[in-house]
């Protein structure tokens, strides 16, 4: 199971397993973003090399116009996939 | 004890093969963070067998628990040679703007396991890994 959606705020919530099957998915979403945002990852349980590709894609298309995306409240072991990446150097994490 | 189980070469079996693992970590009282390593290795594995592989036949997926070690075969049968010990590595540390999506889920495979060896012979391509439980899982 996985899901994604816009708060009011305009910020992302991601909940569930974020699989190569989801890639999809979550692109309907991050690709139309346009400003500078967070997404919540504390419902996201899982995430493999293909929500990673997505996520990359986004915040380089967003970094392109100034804007920047903020990724919140990931669990331990998302946080040890970000590290081994690289990603925390491309993400504001809180 | 091993399970092993034959999965239809397509991404949308992702969904089946976590509910085998999730059986088999289940029995074996894992915690957490096996589970996640495995499931992170297994659907890099599997999906790069049906992205790069060309084939008709199922995959086959075999785990096993030996003492504090936890044992994994992927086996893709009538394919073409793709030695993933040869993947071009990606260079982690670049800024944004120089990398690029994609190519990323070998290389963290390779770094959450202790071994892995690809074996290609009979035109049977089989991957097989290794990773050592921590002191809490044993």
């Amino acid at each position: 199971m996985f899901e994604i959606s816009r708060k009011d705020n305009g910020d992302v919530e991601l909940k569930g397993r974020l699989d190569a099957s989801q890639e999809g998915k979550a692109r309907e979403v991050l690709d139309h973003l346009s400003e500078s945002g967070t997404i919540d990852f504390r419902e996201l349980q899982y995430i493999s090399s293909a929500g990673l590709g997505v996520l990359l894609a986004a915040q380089k298309r967003l970094m392109g116009t100034g804007h920047r995306l903020r990724i919140a409240n990931m669990n331990t072991h998302i946080r040890e996939i970000f590290e081994m990446a690289g990603f925390h150097q491309i993400f504001d994490l809180d | 004890m091993s399970e092993k189980r034959t999965f239809a070469r397509s991404i949308g079996s992702l969904e089946d093969i976590f509910s085998f693992l999730s059986e088999f970590f289940q029995r074996e009282n894992l915690g957490e963070g096996p589970v996640f390593a495995f499931n992170f290795v297994v659907e890099e594995l599997f999906t790069n067998m049906v992205k790069y592989n060309i084939g008709s036949g199922g995959i086959s997926i075999e785990i096993r628990r030996r003492g504090a070690q936890l044992l994994l075969d992927l086996v893709d049968e009538h394919v073409d040679p793709f030695d993933i010990a040869n993947a071009p590595e990606k260079d982690t540390s670049l800024p944004v703007e120089e990398r690029e999506p994609g190519g990323l889920g070998l290389q963290l495979v390779k770094s959450m396991v202790d071994k892995i060896a690809y074996e290609y012979r009979n035109r049977t391509m089989t991957i097989s890994v290794a990773k050592y439980l921590e002191h809490e899982n044993v």
